[in-house]
């Protein structure tokens, strides 16, 4: 059991990384224990995969001692359109 | 030094948040396996009583200390390391009980004997090997199932890995997330340092990239 939803960590990195797109999906039957994650902000923008994932876990810091699993991608704009691209292919 | 009887919660406290790693048995005058116990961590406390301290306290008078560690049968321990339970042991099992205690007194001693701090164990543990895997379990048999898809991940590249069990070390679970500033687990390491956790692994595959990362 976490005290979070969905709707919660959507508001919060869309807050505090002013993403332009934030999809979080609830795929622990809402007991608010498993978050799978896509942001998409400006602010990943010349940062390396680590240093991207870094960014969002200390975002979310709190949050995540007691959500047990997360899951993230977490994309730039130019990269986010890329693979949307690539999954209309 | 003999297994000091607890009576009140402050001087709980200031014995477990002591620099001296506590086993602290929580027991009832009614269970008469508690007496055993107690002997026990008597003998325990005359061969390792230097490393460590070992303190009983009667869990019914201390509700609300009971409930945090979710004491839910008599006689429990539970060690404590500055202040946080490190690991327990449930009932009577009086092997693993004297087991646990001497790793954490020798895990005490080496760290004071070479003046290893934790930084230092948990830099030499994520150069153990060039690839360093550290997981829940281990490769046969993953215990979360993040860890399992990482081994799987991993496997297929056929590259030599080495792996630690988290959940076997308390100090190194807790410490390593901070070493690193990293949250979760498993956590991947090429050469000592992080490359990420399960996430960064699945893109660097999708990117094909995964082989060069790993190989450093």
């Amino acid at each position: 059991m976490s005290k979070y939803n969905s709707k919660y960590l959507e508001d919060k990195l869309k807050q505090e990384l002013e993403a332009k797109y934030v999809n979080v999906v609830d795929e622990s039957d809402g007991c608010g224990g498993k978050f799978s994650v896509i942001i998409v902000s400006e602010a990943f923008k010349g940062k390396t995969l680590l240093q991207k994932h870094r960014l969002v876990n200390t975002t979310l810091a709190e949050e995540l001692k007691e959500i047990h699993a997360f899951s993230q991608k977490s994309y730039t704009p130019e990269e986010w359109e890329k693979v949307q691209q690539q999954q209309q292919q | 030094m003999p297994v000091l009887s607890v009576s009140n919660a402050e001087e709980y406290q200031n014995l477990i948040n002591a620099d001296k790693t506590t086993a602290a048995l929580f027991a009832a005058d009614w269970a008469e396996q508690c007496a055993q116990v107690k002997d026990v961590l008597e003998e325990l406390s005359k061969l390792l009583g230097d490393k460590l301290q070992f303190i009983s306290l009667n869990a019914e008078q201390f509700p609300e200390i009971s409930m945090k560690h979710q004491i839910e049968a008599v006689p429990t321990v539970i060690f404590f390391a500055k202040g946080s339970a490190v690991d327990r042991v449930d009932g009577v099992d009086v092997a693993a009980i004297s087991s646990k205690s001497k790793k954490l007194a020798e895990s005490a001693s080496s760290a004071a004997a070479t003046g290893q701090s934790l930084d230092d164990r948990l830099k030499a543990l994520v150069n153990t090997a060039p690839l360093m895997i550290f997981m829940k379990g281990d490769r046969n048999a993953p215990r979360c199932g993040f860890s399992k898809q990482l081994i799987a991940i991993v496997n297929d590249t056929s590259l030599p890995y080495e792996t630690f069990d988290i959940l076997s070390d308390e100090e190194v679970r807790q410490g390593l997330k901070t070493y690193s500033d990293w949250p979760t687990y498993p956590q991947v390491y090429v050469k000592g340092e992080l490359i990420g956790g399960l996430d960064i692994i699945k893109e660097l595959l999708a990117n094909k990239e995964l082989e060069t990362t790993l190989k450093g």
